[in-house]
Parts: C-alpha cells; sequence; structure tokens
C-alpha cells in the first residue's frame, strides 16, 4: 500500500506517549496502584567469598511493622541451573537464596519485608551475617590470568593465514587497549510489584522483554508460564540491565506467596552496582599490519574479560574486526576468567562499544604510521561482502558515511601533526572512527483492534513490545498510521503485557524493525481479510471506515506476523556509521571538552527522524560517558565495588555535552525486511570513544588506551614515538 | 511459552471484560479515572486491562489528584516515631501521619500516589526527584516530609493549569527532551525553577563576573548546560532539553540538528 500521511513512518513527529512522560503520568513498575502493597528490602552479603555460618534476625523481628525475614534457612526451594557455568541469556532462571554459599560482594543473602519503605530498610540493618570468609577471592583481574579458559567453539576464529598476512606487511602497529567495567544506570531504579496470588502471579517489573521475564519467573518457580503475567507499561530506561530477570523480582514473589500480599521491592542505586548486571572489564590486544599503500594484510583481535563463578556471558568484542575491513588475514579470540563478581551481561553494544574502541583507536594508529588520512584508509579496505559470515552485505554504505560526514565536519581542516593546531591554551584536535551494528530481526506478533465510532474508525495496537525510551509507542503507531491510512490521533498503542501477543521485546537493536513489520502484517491482514469478504481487489482503495460498513461491521480484529525472510539469511545485515569529534584539550592541566560531533548513520528507513535523532545522540552521550568518566572500581582486598554512587561513577552531565550534528542516509534496506528498517538504538554508541581518543592523539600526540581518559592519566602520558611538539 | 498468536494468554485479552471480573486495583484506576456504571462498560469493552495504567495515566490530570489519593487504600500501616504533616501539594492539603524518617519523595509517592515525581538514586546525585519548594527547585529525597509542614510544594503533576500544560512541558514534548521520561519530570521542576533564577540573576559555577550580577538573565548555552547538570539524562536527551528551555527562556525556537544527505551528496561520496 503505497500512501503515506503527515504522520504516517518517516515523520518526525512528537512522541504519542509525550505528554504522559512530561506531565508525570506514565506509570513505570513501582507505580501502580497496588492495593495492601508492602515494602521488600534485600540484604546484599559482606564479603566476596565464604559462607554464611550464622544469622541473627531478632533484633530486626523486634522492628514494628515487620512482618518476614527471609534467608536461605527458610527461602522456597527454586529451580537451580541444569548445568555447570550456564551461558546466561535474556530468559534465564533466577534462583536466589538457596544456600549459605557467597559467590560475590553484595550478593543477595536475605530479604526484609515490612508494612513501610522505612521500616524495611531499617530491619534490613538490623539482621546480622557471621561468615567464614575464604580468605582467597578472585578479585584481580591482572593476577586471575592463570584461571582463564576458552567459553566455546566459537570463540576463536580465523581466517587465512593471520602471521603470513603479518609478515607481508610494510608497517604492523600491536597495542593493548583496556576498557573498565561500567555500569548501565538506567534513571529508573529496577523495581517490581509483584503479587502472588493462589498460584497466579502478577508482576509490575521494569524490564525490556516482558516475555522472557514471565519464563524466567515460571522457570524459577516451575510453575505454568500461562499463570505469570508481567506488566511493564513504561521503563526508564535499560540499556541492557533490564534485559534478564533479576533477582528482587523472585525475592518479593516469594515473600509474597509467604505473606499473601503485594510485595514492592526496589534495587537501590547502590544496590545496582552488584544486583543488576554490568559491562565486563575487556584487555584487547589487536595487531595490524599494513602494505605502504594502506592495503591492510592481517588484523587479530584478542580480548581477555571476566564472568562471574556461576555462570558465562562475554561481549563479543571482536566481533566488529571479523567483518568491518577487507582484510584476509584474520584472527579473533576470546577468554574468559571466573571471578567472584556478579554475572556480566549486555550493555548497550555488547561488543561493538567497547570491540570498536580498540578496532578503531588501532587503525587511527596505523593511519599515522602509514601517513595516510585516516578516513580515505578506512575507505580504501572497505568491503561489500560479509568476509566472516562470507555473505554479501544487504547493505553497506560506510564509504559515504564517511564521506558525507567528513564534508558536514570540515575534515579538509584537520592537521595531520598533532599539537599543531592551538588556541591560546587549548590543544585542538580532530578525530575520526567508523561504526557497524549488527542488525537483527527476530518474528514478532502483533493484534490490531478496529472500532467504527461516528465515521472514524478508532484503532487499538496491541504486542508485548517494551518502550524503553526508545520510541517504540511512536513508531508503532506510525506504521499503523500509514498502513491503514488514518490519523494517528485515531490510534492507540498497548504495549508491555505479557498477555498481549508476542515480541522480541526490546534489545539488540531489533525492536525497531521487529515490532513495525510486525504491526505491518496485522494491519494488511486487517484490510485484506476485508476486502476478501466483499470481494473488493486489494488494489481498489478503500477508505478503512467505508471498508467496515461494506462488511457490515462496526468492529473487526486481525492479527500478523512478521519474520526473517530467506534473503535476511543469505545476507549479512548491519547498520553502518562514522563520528567525527572536536575535542579542546587544555595543555597544562590535561582537562578536555569535547566541542562538536557529527555523525553519519545509515540504519535502513529512518521511521522517524525525531526519536532516531535521540537514539542517536544518547549513544554518543554514552559513549562519551566511555572516554570521559563511567568505571566501576573493585577495591583491591575485598572485592566490593567502591564506586557505589553517582557521586564515585560518573556519567555524563548536560554540561560535558556538546553540540552533535547528525545525518541520516536516506536508504531502505527491503533485504533486510519488508519495511526496510535496520537498528539504530546502539549504533550511536559505537565506535564514539575512538572517535574522541583520536582526537584526543591528534590534539596532543598522546595515545590513550584506557578508558575512560581522565586528565591525570592524560597528563602522565608520553608523546607517540615520532611526534614532534 | 511457545510463540503461536493461538496461544492461551493472547486470548485473554480478547475477551470483554465486565467490572465484575476486575481486580481491586484496577478498579481503583478506573475509580480514579471517574468511570463508573455504564461509561465503565463502555471503556471496558475498547480496552483490555492490561493496559489500564497507560489508559488511566492519559486521563488523570491535576484535577483528579483528590479523587486519586481518596481512592487509595488507607493502609492500617503500623507506624514507628509517627508524626503528623499537613502537606500543601499542588494547592490541595493533604493532612497524613508518617514515619518521621519518610522522605517528601516517598510520601508523595507511597502516600499521595503522585508518582509523577521520581526516585532515581534516593541520595541527591540524580535530580529525578527534583520538585519546587516555596519557589525554588528542591530534591525531594533530601527533604523530610515532615519538615514540609506550611510550605507550598509543586510537583510535576502540578504544573499543568487547567489542563493546559505548562510551556516548559509543550517545550519538552516538541524538543523531544526525553527519551525513557524517568528524568523527565525532574528535569522540567528543574527548568522551570530555573527560569525565575535566571529572571532573578542567581550566580552560577560559570557566571563570568560576579561582581555584576543584573535581573533578567539570559541564560547562554553554557549557563543553561551547566545550571540543569543536576539532571542526569542516561538516555542522553541533552541537547534537546537544552533546545526545550531556551524556546521557553528566551523564544530562541532551534531545533535540534538533523537532516538527510541528498541525493547528490551521496552521489558524490560514491564517486569520490
Amino acid at each position: 500500500m503505497k500512501t503515506s500521511n503527515e504522520s504516517g513512518v518517516g515523520n518526525a513527529i512528537n512522541r504519542v506517549e509525550g505528554h504522559l512522560k512530561v506531565m508525570g503520568k506514565a506509570k513505570y513498575a513501582s507505580e501502580f496502584p497496588v492495593p495492601n502493597k508492602v515494602y521488600g528490602q534485600g540484604i546484599n552479603s559482606t564479603i566476596a567469598k565464604g559462607e554464611i555460618i550464622g544469622i541473627d534476625t531478632s533484633a530486626a523481628e523486634k522492628v514494628k511493622g515487620v512482618l518476614k525475614i527471609i534467608t536461605y534457612k527458610n527461602a522456597e526451594k527454586l529451580k537451580g541451573y541444569d548445568q555447570e557455568m550456564p551461558f546466561i541469556s535474556t530468559d534465564t532462571i533466577a534462583p536466589v537464596l538457596q544456600s549459605n554459599k557467597v559467590h560475590y560482594f553484595g550478593e543477595y543473602v536475605g530479604f526484609v519485608v515490612a508494612e513501610t519503605f522505612e521500616q524495611a530498610q531499617y530491619a534490613a540493618r538490623l539482621v546480622k551475617f557471621e561468615y567464614k570468609e575464604d580468605p582467597k577471592p578472585t578479585i584481580n583481574f591482572d593476577k586471575s590470568r592463570n584461571k582463564a579458559f576458552k567459553p566455546s567453539e566459537k570463540s576463536d576464529y580465523s581466517r587465512g593465514d593471520f602471521k603470513k598476512g603479518m609478515s607481508e606487511a610494510d608497517e604492523v602497529v600491536t597495542q593493548t587497549y583496556n576498557t573498565p567495567i561500567e555500569h548501565h544506570h538506567p534513571m529508573e531504579l529496577h523495581a517490581t510489584i509483584a503479587s502472588w496470588n493462589n498460584g497466579k502471579v502478577l508482576v509490575y517489573a521494569s524490564q525490556q522483554i516482558v516475555e522472557d521475564a514471565s519464563i524466567a519467573i515460571s522457570g524459577t518457580f516451575q510453575i505454568p508460564n500461562e499463570d505469570v503475567r508481567v506488566i511493564a507499561a513504561f521503563v526508564g530506561g535499560g540499556f541492557g540491565s533490564k534485559l534478564n530477570l533479576d533477582r528482587h523480582v523472585i525475592m518479593a514473589l516469594m515473600a509474597s506467596k509467604m505473606i499473601g500480599k503485594p510485595v514492592q521491592a526496589t534495587v537501590t542505586r547502590h544496590q545496582m552496582f552488584t544486583n543488576t548486571n554490568m559491562r565486563q572489564q575487556n584487555e584487547q590486544i589487536m595487531s595490524i599490519g599494513a602494505k605502504r599503500d594502506g592495503t591492510l594484510t592481517a588484523l587479530s583481535h584478542e580480548t581477555l574479560s571476566h564472568t562471574s563463578i556461576k555462570e558465562i556471558f562475554q561481549e563479543p568484542c571482536g566481533m566488529v574486526s571479523k567483518m568491518l575491513y577487507n582484510v584476509p588475514n584474520n584472527l579473533v579470540t576470546a577468554r574468559l576468567m571466573p571471578m567472584n563478581l556478579q554475572a556480566p551481561f549486555a550493555m548497550r553494544a555488547p561488543g561493538e562499544a567497547t570491540g570498536s574502541f580498540a578496532l578503531e583507536s588501532a587503525m587511527d594508529e596505523m593511519a599515522w604510521k602509514l601517513k595516510m588520512d585516516p578516513v580515505e584508509f578506512r575507505v580504501k579496505n572497505d568491503t561489500q561482502h560479509d568476509l566472516h559470515a562470507n555473505k554479501p552485505f544487504s547493505s553497506r554504505l560506510l564509504v559515504e558515511c564517511l564521506r558525507i560526514g567528513a564534508d558536514k565536519f570540515g575534515w579538509e581542516n584537520r592537521k595531520s601533526e598533532p599539537g599543531t593546531n592551538k588556541n591560546g591554551n587549548w590543544l585542538i584536535g580532530y578525530g575520526v572512527s567508523a561504526a557497524s551494528r549488527n542488525s537483527p530481526y527476530k518474528k514478532t506478533y502483533a493484534k490490531v483492534i478496529l472500532k467504527l465510532e461516528k465515521d472514524k474508525v478508532n484503532v487499538t495496537i496491541q504486542m508485548d513490545a517494551t518502550d524503553i525510551g526508545t520510541g517504540s509507542y511512536t513508531i508503532i503507531a506510525q506504521t499503523a498510521s500509514e498502513y491503514l491510512r488514518i490519523p494517528i490521533d485515531q490510534i492507540t498503542v498497548e504495549l508491555g503485557d505479557s498477555d498481549f501477543p508476542p515480541t522480541p521485546g526490546s534489545g539488540g537493536s531489533w525492536g525497531a524493525a521487529s515490532f513495525c513489520n510486525g504491526v505491518q502484517s496485522a494491519c494488511e491482514n486487517a484490510v485484506s481479510k476485508l476486502k476478501k469478504n466483499r470481494n473488493i481487489k486489494n488494489s481498489e482503495e478503500v477508505a478503512l471506515a467505508d471498508l467496515l460498513k461494506r462488511n457490515q461491521l462496526t468492529s473487526f480484529e486481525a492479527e500478523g506476523m512478521a519474520e526473517p525472510s530467506d534473503a535476511f539469511s543469505k545476507h549479512s545485515v548491519f547498520s553502518f556509521g562514522a563520528n567525527f569529534a572536536e575535542v579542546w584539550v587544555d595543555k597544562d592541566t590535561g582537562m578536555y571538552k569535547i566541542k562538536r560531533m557529527v555523525n553519519v548513520a545509515s540504519a535502513g528507513k529512518i521511521l522517524n527522524p525525531k526519536t532516531a535523532y535521540g537514539q542517536i545522540i544518547g549513544g554518543i552521550t554514552m559513549g562519551a560517558g566511555m572516554v570521559i568518566a563511567e568505571q566501576s572500581k573493585i577495591e583491591p582486598n575485598f572485592g566490593n565495588f567502591i564506586t557505589r554512587s553517582f557521586a564515585d561513577y560518573h556519567v555524563p552531565v548536560n554540561l560535558d555535552m556538546a553540540n552533535v550534528d547528525v545525518i541520516f542516509l536516506p536508504e531502505e534496506d527491503k533485504i533486510a525486511n519488508k519495511m526496510g528498517i535496520k537498528g539504530i538504538g546502539e549504533l550511536g554508541i559505537t565506535s564514539v570513544a575512538a572517535s574522541i581518543a583520536n582526537a584526543i592523539f591528534n590534539a596532543t600526540g598522546k595515545r590513550m588506551r584506557d578508558l575512560p581518559i581522565t586528565p591525570e592519566k592524560l597528563i602522565e602520558a608520553g608523546l607517540e614515538p615520532g611526534v614532534k611538539i | 511459552m511457545p510463540k503461536s498468536i493461538f496461544m492461551k494468554k493472547s486470548d485473554k485479552s480478547q475477551q470483554v471484560n465486565t467490572p465484575d471480573e476486575l481486580t481491586a486495583d484496577e478498579n481503583i484506576i478506573l475509580d480514579a479515572m471517574g468511570l463508573s456504571a455504564s461509561s465503565r462498560r463502555k471503556f471496558l469493552r475498547q480496552v483490555s486491562t492490561g493496559s489500564l495504567g497507560i489508559y488511566a495515566s492519559s486521563f488523570f490530570s491535576s484535577e483528579v489528584f483528590a479523587q486519586t489519593v481518596q481512592d487509595l487504600p488507607e493502609q492500617a500501616q503500623i507506624l514507628l516515631n509517627e508524626i503528623k504533616v499537613n502537606l500543601r501539594v499542588n494547592n490541595m492539603v493533604k493532612p497524613l501521619a508518617i514515619d518521621s524518617r519518610m522522605s517528601l519523595l516517598d510520601a508523595l509517592r507511597e502516600r499521595l500516589a503522585l508518582t509523577g515525581t521520581k526516585k532515581g538514586c534516593d541520595h541527591g546525585q540524580c535530580g529525578a526527584c527534583t520538585v519546587i519548594i516555596d519557589g525554588k527547585r528542591k530534591l525531594s529525597c533530601l527533604t523530610l516530609a515532615a519538615t514540609c509542614e506550611g510550605k507550598e510544594i509543586t510537583t510535576v503533576e502540578g504544573l499543568a493549569k487547567n489542563g493546559e500544560m505548562h510551556d516548559m512541558q509543550k517545550a519538552f514534548v516538541k524538543h523531544d527532551g526525553f527519551q525513557c521520561g524517568y528524568c523527565t519530570p525532574g528535569q522540567i521542576c528543574s527548568s522551570v525553577a530555573l527560569l525565575e533564577e535566571a529572571k532573578n540573576g542567581e550566580a552560577s559555577y560559570v557566571t563570568e563576573d560576579l561582581k555584576n550580577i543584573k535581573s533578567g538573565l539570559k541564560l547562554s548555552e553554557e549557563e543553561i548546560r551547566e545550571r540543569m547538570s543536576g539532571n542526569i539524562c542516561r538516555c542522553g536527551a541533552y541537547n534537546n532539553i537544552v533546545q526545550a528551555f531556551k524556546e521557553v527562556h528566551s523564544g530562541d525556537d532551534v531545533m535540534p540538528t538533523w537532516e538527510f544527505a541528498t541525493a547528490e551528496q551521496m552521489k558524490k561520496a560514491k564517486n569520490a
């Protein structure tokens, strides 16, 4: 159906749920008026490894209003992992309080329920635990290297002959890049109101994938999935931290079952460091070989990270090195060390965000060695074929991203010699980086409900998708507006209820493509069924209201489903982009300021430039955070995080950011999916850190290979060999 | 669960719910929306109960605030250190018996159902809980409710007048000054109070000349960014927040800086 209207896809309309958010009416997990709810508070271990040998609840029990104190001694028996060291996923069970063993500092060891929040908080502090502490917890990254293991056969990849490729090179770069533990810190604390009512479970929770949360709950409690309902109408940011089910939800449900009342539990900001997931620390060793003319001959990307004692997760840092450039000889490896820390999991662009820092920094180092322009060096090594997957890209406009961005940014004004662009005490640098992000697409169902009211058709769309700030409500409404050809104010979108038709939820940059194609299918089914009933040709244009009238109907429902096509699986589907940064560094203090950035995004059909722009600048802000400040630090003796609030873990604030010009490339990737959409939520963060680090090199002649780049590190760093300042 | 469209759970949402089948909390939401008897049945024919939260919130407004509060169940709470306080919020006075340790933030959210004010850190570090007390922006998580007797508290729910959004709220929608929306009430309360701070000529960290401060300041972009840096937005909507503030503060209506590459640019880039 080839029509469009002012509120159809592609238009920069305001968010349809915007008025609810600005008026304080959007309801997040802990904001539903559930009667008789009581308050739960988790208690954390204060050792990194050992056993609980004594628990004294007497003082806590005396606190007025305390209803229940749960520890491993009286907790309900839950399902445990079927195997040792399972790979965790978005629907993995979340057993908790099952033994006296402690695996990391901050692990939940108890849960207090009381009439009020204040009572629960106070009583939680009065529960005394006695531990038999293991004196040798594994908490030091550098000292744990002998514990490194290869998590799976897929961890290693090679093509061609890496060593031969390096021997053929005229120039080589071999460097190590370090990225620290990071935490997502969505502004909404992970929270729940959980009710267990005669075996039926109703959970309001901040989850990115309600379906998978319901699977995790039913799996943990071993109850039928149809008895579990999860609602997440609004989610106050996720960034990966709300992909899986966290254990406060299980503890709240267990408590609700015991006391017969709904239990509200909110993870504190301090607990967000230990009881939600995190991005792991990565040590990435890069080797690049290139001919004098800039042709890449070899590339290796070897990553060492850590996982928990009980579970496996590793972000695929080397992914980007397998597919971004035309390099015949390629080696990618990944190793993990089990440590006494909580399980890491996906944080915005897992693999790409950190891997691109290493790759795109190393590429910049090579360009410097070759005395080549960094933009042209990347263009020279472009490929339209994914050498890793051995498939063509569905579309790849990386060269366009780089060149158009360079023009917009004024790249021609860049001085290639570091330290030569000055303004008073400021050293000015320009940096560039290329970006790629896998663009998955997953099976999605949607339901459309049409109601004829006074010659107008009011439409409701239902699906269990979520809007975590990404704009799902808006782009889904726009899709319905487009394909039903009605104005958006006649459309209501209902999301975030696991009773609605299933979707893959929000994560991994698959949301927009999956949701909208699902909705498109439902709308198309509705219209074609109504036409078929009256023998109307599909090509004939009939207004929706007339269609219902000719069917003598006042209401009609249809469902739809979309899933990847054969063409999708025969191609490699990625979004591409380029980042350009201008950074001013104070030559004496090492303080620096990101002055401006240009981002070019090639992400298929842009459904709504306003919300897409939000995704890009949001990614850039988090990418800037990787460079300027973000780092979770572990106390070396005890294994606790010494960064335990926003006072220690610094995320970017308004003054840290600068103007960002975003250019979208006009494309529709019809191989990717029917509507031509690709993911954009994680593209924005990818390689931002490298563009800023490269700009810092251009300004100062100092290569900063450890994130974050703090002023003291910058002052201490020496000049790169060959730099004359 | 198999991802089948004809799954059992999906079927549930096809049923037409009647008020008798609603849970207590769903009934409360409908009461708060002022929907009863026939209008309630009509409403329920249109929606499944799962999405009541969204519907309810779109019907809520400051006018039904009192009704919302009355409809909150009177919980027989056993209180420690009980204190009585009359909270004047958005021009409504509500007498409360509270725990002396209760923050204003928790009083608003847990006792008055004014959940527009958000808990982002409970430590005074993120700004999500910002409200306006006697004309000044304050962190409600660092304010004990018991100290608020006689004070004039305005929350994000109280900014609209007669159902019409405050200019700052409109500007945030127009400039997309948010994504997930969780920091938004705090950002907006901060912005509204900042308008007054600029009018009064209050200094900031980046004020260049502290000896020469005038009232009626037109804040520079750097000033706006500095003065809004107490409100963290993890989604990273800062640039749009600045644009929204500028429009209300100085009438500078600059839209965000996105564009599409032209066909000519595409051709040139490809052939370069």
